[in-house]
């Protein structure tokens, strides 16, 4: 029988030993401090078995006709792991303390609910004698709450568990795996609703066992990271403002998949047979002249359906830096995308500050390698 | 005849709960049957001015009487269940379950409401969401808290209705009548949404999207409106009205906004009023055209001193009727009266004519320029800026003196 105190004491082996693991890890193999808390650990758990043993000294191990009889063997209201959940979560808001400020934030966050439930599962199991009841007055105080947020972390595991496999999987095997999925889920979901006297046992194993599987593969993918195109795309910081020159080595392959983002952008600029054409929401036809609001993040998509790399410049005046003695140092704002090949697109985020007047030379967006292929640009 | 005289105070209390409950309901359902009864109600979606609104009022309008029918018949049965079987101390009735036909019964008749309702209504926002027909292309961008529209100088824009450089104001958009005009919507900022209620329903403004709203006017006036999507501080603050001309009258105006700027004449208060502009206001308000005393054009840069890096251009700012995100009139009311009253025939004239020193609201301008974020709730404080980069999200108090308003004043009665 587990009793109070054992409780305490395996709780802090425990965290010891979750604390030894990441002391390890975090001090990239340091020894002294994860030997402290293996020692605490084994003092712990070696504790928590002595005071199992004797009953939390209430009854002596050498009485055995009091084993039974004593008030410390009575069935007590019911096992409560809160605090084991306590000590778990103190152990998480001190490791976090050296570690991580989100593992001391979850920790806390944790330390608050458990030490919650702690207390009401402390005063619903004195409401009265009936053990049954105070399990049912605990659950009117706290059902409320332990349902919905119960729910919505677990959603919240299934939806990171499914995004993380979906980001690790290449963007052709994503849709496939996914119907497959949704398949298996309908099939099993038809057989279990016709199919009469499935225990509820049953169905809860089955779910409880795709449950662990998905959050399985889902730790596994997060841990293997995302599809090399995103990685590469997130290094390079695709959406941020590149020096034009600098280059990437992810672009979309196919220009045709367009996803939200592309959806409603402020201009679709395209290369083909060596002309430069823009096509704006509104505008029927091909666009040699477009205009763009001043100081809004315009999106422009890039469509390369030209052979060969070419990559789209917009230019857009220059700004002029005195560095003293006479000295003026010009510096042409341009946006670039990455040279991209044929049948590939990539979208940029444009800021202009200044009006096109304020200029001499037009505002522009040309493709590199392409001579004469110009779109002017013209903001109020 | 205790009983009988406990029995009498028990119905006399009762009669007078339901006379009391009576009166109330009485007085709601006038309350509410009055406020639809609003004449002057700019804002009134039951009011459609154009082909787009009018589309939304056919389909709402039977749904609505659809919806109220409805509404009467299911409140009317469960009124007399209530009355019929209240409790009286009665046997508890036969109870059953289940009835096919009834079932049955009750849900195809609401299918059938909701199909009626549900093939107009996809058909209608198809319509809305046609794009094929558009004879003019405007840029309609929201930042905290006001409107700017642009007018692209290319495609239809420039070949029919003489765009050759683009147009930029704000506060008031202008569109020629019966001209199918497609609204480029987006924002600078946060989410705004835009809405003329008489002109066609709502469009989400959503910063890095652009998103498409048709709009048409039937017939000359004015068509107010407002962000409809909370957006801060000076939420309510955000309105707009749409001006619909005629298309003679809109070619004026297209004409007069790609005038060259004219420079105060040396000498007078509006030429004192020019420099205190270029000292005070051209860091954030552009005036296309105003250039320093070398000739060099002055280029406002709102992005350096304000979060949605834009300012309302007031090159034609006394061409508008509005000012401070179409919030306060620039017309005093009597003037406004002329203009917003007049017949379809007379407004474009009495629009075009833009606001007069006679007409001009010093008021309202006078206490904007005193100090603008008392006037305007607009996060101004040049303490509290460094959430965002010691940036303002709207016009500061510039600390400006009487003489120095006069001044401006002045300057911006040219601004036509």
């Amino acid at each position: 029988m587990i009793t109070t105190s054992s409780k305490l004491f395996y709780g802090l082996g425990a965290v010891s030993v979750a604390a030894a693991i990441v002391w390890t890890i975090a001090n990239d193999g340091g020894a002294l401090g994860a030997v402290a808390l293996v020692f605490i650990a084994i003092a712990s758990i070696f504790l928590g078995a002595i005071a199992s043993y004797v009953r939390d000294g209430h009854v002596l191990s050498t009485d055995i006709a009091q084993h039974d009889s004593a008030p410390a063997a009575q069935r007590g209201p019911g096992r409560s792991w809160f605090p084991l959940g306590t000590a778990l979560s103190l152990g998480m808001v001190v490791v976090g303390l050296v570690t991580s400020p989100g593992i001391f934030k979850v920790g806390i966050a944790l330390l608050l609910a458990m030490l919650g439930e702690w207390l009401i599962q402390n005063w619903s199991d004195r409401a009265s004698s009936d053990v049954g009841y105070n399990a049912r007055v605990r659950g009117w105080v706290v059902h409320p709450l332990e349902i919905p947020i119960g729910g919505a972390l677990l959603l919240g595991a299934i939806v990171l568990s499914f995004s993380r496999i979906f980001l690790a999987l290449s963007a052709e095997a994503g849709p496939i795996v996914f119907a497959i999925l949704g398949a298996l889920v309908l099939f099993f979901g038809s057989i279990l609703s016709i199919r009469r006297g499935v225990s509820r046992g049953v169905v809860g194993a089955l779910c409880g066992i795709v449950l662990v599987a998905l959050s399985g593969v889902g730790i596994a993918t997060a841990l293997s990271g995302e599809r090399q195109a995103l990685t590469v795309a997130s290094a390079e910081d695709h959406y941020a403002v590149h020096p034009c020159g600098e280059e990437a080595e992810e672009y979309d392959g196919s220009a045709g998949r367009a996803v939200s983002a592309k959806s409603s952008v402020a201009a679709t600029v395209t290369l083909k047979d060596g002309v430069l054409y823009a096509e704006m929401d509104g505008f029927s036809g091909p666009l040699s002249s477009i205009t763009l609001q001043r100081s809004l993040n315009a999106d422009i998509l890039f469509q390369n359906e030209d052979a060969g790399m070419h990559r789209m410049i917009v230019t857009y005046g220059k700004t002029v830096e005195d560095l003293g003695g006479g000295v003026k140092k010009e510096t042409v704002l341009q946006t670039c995308t990455a040279m991209i090949g044929q049948g590939g697109a990539q979208q940029v985020v444009v800021r202009i500050p200044k009006p096109s007047f304020a200029s001499d030379v037009p505002y522009t967006i040309t493709a590199s390698g392409i001579e004469g292929a110009s779109i002017e640009v013209m903001v109020p | 005849m205790k009983k009988m005289m406990n029995q009498l105070g028990e119905s006399m209390k009762t009669a007078r709960r339901w006379q009391n409950a009576s009166k109330t309901a009485i007085a709601v359902s006038a309350l509410s049957f009055l406020a639809s009864c609003a004449k002057d109600a700019p804002q009134d979606t039951w009011q459609p001015a154009g082909p787009n609104a009018e589309r939304i009022d056919n389909l709402q309008r039977p749904v609505f009487y659809v919806a109220g029918i409805v509404g009467v018949i299911v409140f009317a049965a469960v009124a007399w269940v209530i009355f019929r079987y209240r409790d009286r101390g009665q046997a508890i009735p036969e109870q059953t379950h289940g009835k096919p036909a009834l079932e049955i019964v009750l849900t195809v008749i609401p299918v059938l409401i909701l199909l009626g309702v549900a093939i107009p209504t996809a058909s209608t926002i198809f319509k809305l969401a046609k794009t094929s027909d558009t004879e003019m292309t405007i840029n309609v961008t929201g930042q905290q808290w006001w409107w700017e529209y642009d007018y692209p100088a290319a495609g239809s824009n420039a070949e029919q209705y003489g765009i050759t450089a683009p147009i930029v104001t704000s506060g008031q958009l202008v569109i020629p009548e019966n001209t199918k005009v497609l609204l480029r919507v987006t924002s600078r900022d946060v989410i705004h949404s835009y809405w003329i209620p008489k002109l066609n329903g709502k469009k989400d403004s959503v910063p890095g999207r652009v998103h498409l709203l048709r709009m048409e006017g039937s017939k000359p006036g004015i068509y107010a409106g407002q962000c409809t999507e909370f957006c801060g501080l000076s939420h309510a603050y955000m309105r707009m009205e749409a001006v619909v001309l005629s298309r003679a009258d809109y070619d004026k105006w297209v004409a007069n906004q790609l005038e060259p700027y004219k420079a105060p004449e040396a000498g007078t208060e509006a030429a004192a009023g020019e420099a205190l502009f270029i000292q005070q206001c051209s860091r954030c308000h552009q005036v296309n055209g105003l250039a320093n005393p070398d000739g060099s054009l002055i280029i406002s840069a709102p992005d350096q001193y304000l979060v949605s890096g834009a300012a309302p251009n007031l090159t034609n700012l006394l061409t508008r009727n509005t000012f401070a995100g179409a919030s306060w009139d620039l017309l005093t009311p009597e003037c406004r009266k002329n203009v917003w009253n007049a017949s379809s025939a007379d407004f474009g004239e009495r629009y075009l004519e833009g606001v007069s020193a006679d007409c001009l609201n010093q008021k309202d301008l006078r206490e904007w320029l005193r100090n603008a974020p008392a006037k305007k709730p607009m996060y101004a404080d040049p303490t509290k800026l460094t959430t965002t980069g010691g940036k303002y999200r709207g016009m500061p108090a510039l600390g400006l003196t009487e003489d120095q308003i006069n001044t401006i004043i002045a300057y911006l009665l040219e601004r036509k």
